[in-house]
């Protein structure tokens, strides 16, 4: 249904290192009702596709020459239905506090990553923010961390294979799990 | 990006494929069906269908409803449909084996359930096919992985076709001049899209992830593995539509299988040397069990390539085919599945019972659920069964080939048994098995919940 497109090229940012997320949120805003989202990445940005899909967007994601990504999003009317999960997961991390607590978790066996991250949140006050590098997307610590009521944030870096999350500890955990 | 929960019915997928390879190898000790009778008698359908149905494809289903989520990162579309496909799928194949024992005159009586399992089996895969095929949708565009197992599923469609074709020619009275053609003609394009597009084509790029996982290798999604899919796929409609084709027309299949052959023998050297590739990219200098075992099956599958071609040369292959077929399927796809299965019962039962305490209290690692030295020897034994066994095949020592395959049979039975306490928590000391609120783990279902 949607036939114009406003442009976003987030590469520049992306190769200086940057996080692009924010920038992607306002461009989002600021679009038409009847506007999509064209936009260009170094990488496949697979955790936007979520976010975006829990704001009604459906995507189509193209490999471009040079190993860059155009994705074009496009309004499908009804927003995705908001997991409760998708909803933690969607936090945005701009306002979040500087992390309290970094791990470099490239080299360790699975499931050595999840067994850490989840032992380090347990150590951590409500609402610090834990940095984790990893070698690869962590899908079975996330539904684990939303039902620990952690929101996170979490990317491929722009070299495509260092995954960062960055997870806020939730206030209310359940401690008789 | 909401990750992956646990597959509710994968366990029983399993428990029902280990007992049919058991049945399936105790039948071989006993000297049913090929080598002591022909490749096409009814008794060796049996077996054929006992090891392709029961043993790989509930092995391969159990394991793809599990891991298509992890290869799309999506929730897998119906956590609930999978038991009632595995109900018709048993139902199907118990239908179908006794149709086939009609066939042979053991059982005696009329009608012939060959067309009722052909349409309760199809039933079966159409619930699975729906379930990951939604899954799948959701997920587009595919990464090349999964595009891996799009393709094994529309193969996975044409073998259920084709089987479902030829009950109905021997099962009741066909009228249509293609289809008995297929009936008649059709058996190559059966077993093609079976093992080569189902079962090896979803094995191949489930591999590819969990080859890589679990040895810390960076993941491949450069042009060789695209050629591999590439290739593969043009292999797989090359024998298969070009076959058919062929056929319908009257024409011999012959050519269309060569070619298929020719493209998808192309298609396994280049897998084969990504997987070389992965072995030697590993961060992970001490592989576990699983890896070293999956290595020996990656070997299976390569001595099957290279057998191919030499019997293809000689001109045996017709002769031979049986030795080959059984290479595939217990060396390749059946070594592949026990060794990754190793790993598999072990890391879900550990998320399932620790996953929800994690980082709360002390909880066992996965290699605590696992004793790899006691399972190592009997991995060896049955991959120099199989090996043995093959040879036999190839020498047509018939009772020779019965030792190798109670070689197997007693091999596969200790993996099992080893599996069974692996998920059972067994292995695990008994002062840190059950931490907590952590409860016993059910054999055949994985029951997360707050209170495990």
């Amino acid at each position: 249904m949607t036939e114009t497109f406003a442009e976003l090229d987030v590469r520049p940012i992306l190769r200086q290192g940057d996080e692009p997320f924010e920038k992607i949120l306002e461009a989002v805003a600021a679009l038409a009702p009847d506007q999509g989202l064209r936009l260009y990445a170094t990488f496949k940005p697979v955790p936007l596709f979520h976010v975006l899909g829990s704001k009604g967007f459906s995507y189509e994601a193209n490999e471009l020459d040079g190993g860059d990504w155009e994705v074009l999003f496009r309004r499908s009317g009804t927003p995705a239905v908001a997991e409760p999960v998708a909803a933690a997961a969607a936090s945005d991390a701009a306002g979040w506090p500087k992390p309290a607590q970094q791990m470099d978790n490239r080299d360790l066996d699975p499931p050595e990553p999840m067994v850490r991250i989840l032992a380090a949140l347990e150590t951590m006050e409500a609402g610090q923010v834990l940095s984790a590098l990893l070698c690869r997307e962590p899908i079975f610590l996330l539904p684990e961390l939303a039902k620990r009521g952690h929101a996170w944030h979490g990317a491929f870096e722009p070299d495509g294979t260092t995954y960062k999350i960055l997870i806020c500890t939730g206030g209310h955990r359940d401690a008789a799990a | 990006m909401i990750g992956v929960s646990l597959s509710r019915w994968t366990m029983a997928y399993f428990a029902a494929a280990i007992v049919a390879l058991l049945l399936s190898e105790a039948l071989m000790v006993a000297g049913y069906g090929f080598p002591a009778l022909p490749v096409q008698a009814p008794q060796t359908l049996v077996l054929v269908h006992l090891v392709a149905i029961g043993w790989l494809s509930l092995l391969l289903c159990g394991a793809l409803f599990q891991f298509v989520p992890v290869l799309v990162a999506r929730s897998l579309y119906s956590n609930t449909l999978p038991f009632p496909a595995l109900l018709f799928l048993l139902a199907g194949l118990g239908a179908l084996l006794i149709g086939f024992l009609q066939l042979a005159g053991t059982i005696d009586f009329a009608p012939s359930l060959l067309p009722y399992g052909a349409i309760l089996l199809a039933i079966g895969f159409a619930l699975v096919l729906y379930n990951l095929g939604r899954t799948l949708w959701q997920a587009r565009p595919l990464p090349l992985q999964a595009r891996f197992v799009a393709v094994a599923l529309v193969c996975l469609a044409a073998t259920v076709a084709f089987g479902a074709i030829f009950s109905f020619a021997f099962g009741t009275t066909l009228h249509s001049d293609a289809l008995l053609a297929i009936a008649g003609q059709g058996l190559p394009l059966h077993v093609s899209a079976g093992l080569g597009g189902w079962l090896t084509f979803a094995a191949i790029g489930v591999s590819y992830r969990l080859l890589a996982m679990f040895m810390l290798a960076p993941e491949l999604n450069g042009r060789r593995p695209q050629a591999v899919f590439r290739l593969g796929s043009a292999a797989l409609a090359v024998a298969i539509l070009g076959g058919l084709a062929s056929l319908l027309c009257k024409a011999p299949v012959f050519p269309a299988l060569l070619i298929g052959g020719a493209l998808g023998a192309v298609a396994l050297a280049l897998y084969l040397a990504d997987a070389v590739h992965l072995y030697r990219a590993r961060k992970r200098r001490i592989i576990e069990l699983n890896s070293r075992m999956a290595a020996l099956a990656l070997v299976s599958l390569a001595a099957s390539v290279v057998l191919t071609i030499v019997l293809l040369a000689l001109g045996r292959l017709t002769q031979q085919v049986g030795a080959l077929v059984f290479l595939v399927a217990f060396g390749w796809l059946g070594g592949l599945g026990l060794a990754k299965l190793y790993k598999i019962v072990a890391f879900l039962t550990w998320l399932e019972c620790y996953g929800p305490v994690l980082g709360k209290m002390a909880t066992p690692r996965v290699q605590d659920l696992v004793v790899e030295a006691r399972a190592r020897r009997w991995f060896v034994v049955y991959y120099l069964a199989v090996w043995s066994a093959t040879v036999c095949l190839l020498a047509s020592q018939d009772l020779a080939f019965r030792l190798a395959a109670a070689a197997m049979t007693v091999a596969t039975l200790a993996v099992a048994v080893q599996l069974v306490r692996t998920r059972l928590l067994s292995n695990v000391a008994a002062a840190s098995r059950l931490p907590g609120s952590v409860g016993r783990p059910h054999l055949l279902i994985c029951m997360p919940g707050p209170n495990r």
